[in-house]
């Protein structure tokens, strides 16, 4: 797959496992000019088969902030977003190269254990996809997979997800029914319920929302916003309203190639390059 | 509401011996799947050093085998008298297979058509369990069925004489009505698999349903029913119970429907109801037979199979 | 460029006819269509009716519970056959399950991404279908290899003879008359050769219940023990004893000879690629959803499998697994091969290694006879078959609509 990544170089911090706990406050957070790259990827080529999906990709995501990938379908960013918790792994012909790695982790070693690196980085899909199990079960499944806990700290374990991801208030009086019979929004919190019960560092979001109705979307959205507090989130979007809403840095892909990237406001307001321009005006896309 | 406990423990299970059992299991499942395997390579094995037994004997030569006209296993003791030509034999087995196929790929084609094409949602959740039905009657009681029901129709029919109490049109018959599911099924998931737009790309044209079906649909999923053809065939070929009870003892070496029709399954389960003497060059010849139907039934079912695939990967 | 002549020159009134005619081409065609579809019913119709008529005269208890009998066939019953045949659907059902279900979880749960294996894949695929399509007599013979004799490796099973190798479960005897008539006693057997004894004087041995007794010898001449318990444990001097097994319902020997659990294992072969196949449908109906969400919160595949696919796999897998053990149930040519064809038996297996009576080899036997009777019982026994397997359809529907129930 891929070379061993050489030692890290001095910016990276090593993260320590208890260290991503105490969050940064949001005073802090304002005051920092941005936060040290978290996940790093360089020189990064990535094939279906034959076909290359992405070519020579150089790009830093940030700890603690939004990250967002726009650009046309078909552009790749869905394959590096697959790629950053290797859940291509299981995709017949796909193959990647060059460096990729989240703090001192090489995520593309052989060696790296695949199970252990999902549980650190979680992913949302595009469709909401419960389990067809309780509501509970499906918070739960993560942590009894992972985690051996009493019920008591699985309840509360369960309890705190459904609250960060905005959805124990609607849920609270029937954890117990099946998660099939909530609704597309709600069903999509609870996919990100489920997601940070684990208790990972970065969360991926593919195109979270496109399913969803407008209200659900919003409410998504807010909950996005706030989740960058604990978490470094990268997020998949067709939607650029979306990107420039809530996140903090942008990536511009097209054809397999990222294009620019850069903080949202600088990449929305005044982009360098024309294809960006384009698209970020709706000329194409 | 403060991190829960369980997040500020931290207390993740060690991945590596998930990692172990992980490969235990993978390594149990794979082994089911190598038994798939075994099965087939001790069928060929078992059948191939079986039926040594058989062609190494003095009394049967290859070419007396495959050319000759005359089988007496059974009926002849005494190894000298006895007649090793599979010639009886197969005949029985064609003429029964003819008939069931007379029977079953034209009606099973047919109905496939009607139920892919016309038929509405109620008459085809009427029709569908109806050919389940058929499907799952156990053959022994189609063979029955041949005994009781259809041998005496065609002595009544035919004003006599004409058919033998047990003979070759009886079993075809209840062959036929026995691979008629199996054809219709599978027919019919070609005809589904055609995409919609040559449907209405016939009809935008002016067909009229008859020409869309038999000039569109029909064609394009030939390669489908073929290979469900090729599938009923061998099954055909393969089945014992109804031509045990129905098709007659005796080989007969002709082309005529209304007589008496050993076949090839119907003599291995003579022989082994005979209590002939394990050991025999009789007994072996048992395995002589299997060997024959296993290559014929294996060869059909093969190219039925590839057929099919080739024919998925198409409309994929 | 002009029209083409085809298209300018047009006979309206031949097209008019043409159109007539092929519509009512289609017409006619579309009457057969409907006649043909419902051939299928009325052949139903006439096969289920015509059985009845015959068979209903012999639709009573005493077909339920009394067996095969050649001399009293006014009475005779398949009650052995029916209870022969669930044991041997029950090691069907034990063999076959998780071997088929675990080949279909590696075979769509685990497929391989490198191109090799990819292969081997197909190959192990294309394996299965053709298995499903080997006539089920050549499994009878397969299993008649590998589980009756097992290619003869541990020596040929003899009538009325162990032989082989007895793991478990068998203690040999000889047994002899007593002076009581109709009563016996047993003599532990140690020399698997011997086949008989001649017993001369006094020795330790066990009634026929197994109770530990002394056996007296009575010497002809002097007078004989009047006490009945006495006459029970003595036998005459000189007196012959043959050979006698005692079988527990676990023993167990190798070759299985013409036991049903040959037979069972026999039919496991003959339903396991119809059980992968199916099996393998349910779990690909699966929504691939499930499973990225199960491997994207780190569960391995075997965890995703387990807790995720296998659930909601789980009523197809149920139903396929069902409609196999009808199959199996109606399947008669394997058993014929591996149990012969002899239908007389008094009861239900009593041990592993006991042969059986199944119905579909019963209902071949009758129906082969001549004798009218013997039709009439086939006609009725086949009912009794086909009211088995319509219980075993309905549970498996109960089952799929049960499961399908959220929840």
């Amino acid at each position: 797959m891929s070379a061993k990544s050489s030692p890290e170089p001095a910016g990276a911090v090593p993260p320590s496992l208890g260290k991503l706990l105490p969050k940064p406050s949001a005073e802090t957070t304002a005051t920092i000019q941005g936060h040290e790259p978290y996940i790093r990827i360089a020189d990064f080529n990535a094939w279906y088969g034959d076909f290359q999906a992405l070519t020579s990709l150089t790009l830093d995501i940030p700890r603690y902030e939004v990250t967002s990938f726009i650009g046309p379908s078909g552009c790749g960013k869905s394959t590096l977003l697959k790629w950053i918790n290797r859940m291509n792994d299981v995709v017949p012909g796909a193959r990647a190269q060059g460096r990729l790695t989240m703090g001192d982790l090489d995520i593309l070693d052989t060696d790296t254990d695949v199970v252990g690196l999902r549980r650190k980085i979680g992913i949302v899909f595009q469709k909401p996809n419960p389990f067809p199990k309780s509501i509970f079960d499906n918070v739960a499944f993560g942590p009894r997979l992972h985690m051996k806990v009493s019920k008591s700290d699985l309840a509360d374990l369960v309890q705190w997800s459904l609250e960060k991801a905005a959805v124990w208030d609607e849920v609270k009086d029937r954890l117990h029914a099946p998660a099939l019979g909530l609704s597309g929004g709600q069903q999509q919190r609870l996919c990100i319920a489920r997601a940070i019960a684990v208790g990972p560092e970065v969360l991926l979001m593919d195109e979270p929302c496109s399913a969803l109705d407008p209200a659900s979307t919003l409410a998504i959205e807010d909950l996005i916003f706030e989740l960058r507090e604990q978490y470094t989130i990268v997020i998949v979007t067709h939607n650029m309203q979306q990107a420039s809403r809530c996140s903090d840095k942008t990536a511009f892909f097209y054809e397999g190639r990222l294009i620019e990237s850069g903080t949202t406001t600088s990449l929305f307001t005044k982009p360098e390059k024309k294809q960006t321009e384009d698209y970020v005006r709706g000329k194409f896309g | 509401m403060s991190i829960p406990k369980a997040l500020q423990d931290r207390k993740f299970r060690s991945t590596s011996t998930g990692r172990l059992w992980e490969k235990l299991l993978v390594g149990l499942l794979a082994g089911c799947a190598v038994v798939t395997i075994l099965i087939t390579v001790g069928i060929i094995a078992m059948l191939v050093t079986q039926s040594w037994g058989f062609f190494a004997s003095d009394a049967v030569t290859l070419e007396g085998f495959f050319w000759g006209k005359e089988w007496t296993a059974l009926q002849s003791k005494d190894l000298d008298k006895a007649r090793f030509g599979i010639g009886p034999l197969v005949s029985g087995t064609l003429r029964v297979t003819v008939i069931a196929m007379m029977i079953a790929l034209p009606l099973g084609l047919v109905t496939a058509i009607y139920l892919s094409e016309f038929a509405s949602s109620r008459i085809r959740n009427f029709l569908k369990p109806t050919l389940e039905v058929i499907a799952g009657i156990p053959t022994v009681v189609l063979g029955y069925f041949a005994i009781l029901v259809i041998s005496p129709s065609l002595q009544f029919l035919s004003g006599g004489e004409l058919f033998d109490t047990f003979n070759a049109t009886s079993a075809g018959i209840a062959v036929g009505i026995l691979c008629l599911p199996m054809v219709c099924s599978l027919s019919e998931d070609a005809m589904r698999a055609v995409p919609r737009e040559l449907r209405e790309g016939a009809y935008g044209l002016g067909c009229t349903p008859f020409e869309c079906s038999v000039k569109v649909v029909v064609p394009a999923a030939l390669s489908g029913i073929i290979s469900a053809f090729l599938l009923a065939f061998s099954r055909a070929v393969g089945e014992t119970m109804v031509v045990a009870l129905a098709a007659g003892t005796l080989p007969t070496f002709s082309a005529d429907p209304t007589q008496q029709a050993q076949t090839m399954t119907g003599f291995i389960v003579e022989m082994i109801k005979s209590e002939n003497e394990y050991g025999t060059v009789q007994y072996f010849s048992l395995y002589g037979v299997a060997i024959t139907l296993f290559v014929i039934t294996f060869a059909m079912t093969l190219a039925g199979q590839l057929i099919r695939r080739r024919f998925k990967e198409s409309y994929a | 460029m002009s029209m083409p002549a085809a298209l300018t020159d047009q006979d309206e009134v031949f097209q008019a006819e043409n159109a007539a005619k092929r519509k009512r081409l289609s017409r006619v065609f579309y009457g057969v269509c409907v006649s043909i579809a419902m051939l299928s019913i009325v052949v139903l119709v006439v096969l289920l009716l015509s059985i009845s008529w015959q068979g209903k005269t012999r639709l009573s208890s005493d077909l339920l519970r009394n067996a095969h009998s050649e001399l009293e066939i006014e009475k005779a019953g398949m009650s052995p056959a029916i209870i022969g045949s669930l044991c041997i659907c029950g090691v069907c059902a034990f063999a076959a399950l998780p071997l088929g279900v675990g080949t279909a979880i590696f075979l769509e749960e685990f497929q391989p991404t490198s191109k090799p294996l990819r292969w081997l894949h197909g190959f192990v695929q294309l394996n299965i279908a053709n298995l499903a399509g080997v006539p089920s007599i050549v499994y009878g013979l397969l299993g008649l290899s590998v589980f009756v004799f097992m290619f003869n490796v541990f020596g040929r099973i003899q009538v009325n003879e162990s032989s082989g190798l007895e793991l478990t479960g068998v203690t040999h005897f000889y047994q002899l008359l007593s002076l009581e008539s109709g009563q016996t006693v047993l003599v532990p057997r140690t020399d698997l050769q011997q086949k008989t004894i001649k017993l001369e004087s006094p020795t330790a041995g066990f009634s026929p219940s197994g109770a530990p007794i002394q056996i007296g010898i009575w010497e002809p001449g002097t007078p004989k023990p009047t006490d009945v318990n006495v006459r029970r444990r003595t036998v005459r001097k000189g007196a012959l004893g043959g050979a006698y097994s005692k079988h527990a319902w676990y023993y167990f020997r190798l070759p299985f000879g013409q036991s049903f659990l040959a037979a069972g294992l026999t039919l496991a072969l003959v339903i396991l690629p119809i059980i992968i196949i199916s099996s393998q449908e349910a779990l690909r109906s699966v929504s691939p959803s499930l499973r990225e969400a199960s491997l994207g919160l780190g569960a391995t595949r075997w965890q995703t499998a387990r807790n995720v696919t296998l659930p909601a796999a789980m009523p197809g897998i149920m139903t396929g697994s069902i409609l196999a053990m009808g199959r199996a149930i109606g399947e008669a040519a394997p058993i014929l091969v591996v149990l012969g064809a002899a239908v007389a038996k008094n009861s239900g297996p009593q041990h592993l290694m006991d042969s059986v009576v199944t119905m579909p080899v019963l209902i071949f036997n009758w129906a082969g006879r001549q004798q009218h009777e013997f039709k009439e019982l086939a006609a009725a026994a086949i009912i009794i078959l086909l009211i088995v397997l319509l219980v075993l359809n309905s549970i498996a529907i109960f089952i799929r609509q049960k499961m399908q129930q959220p929840g």
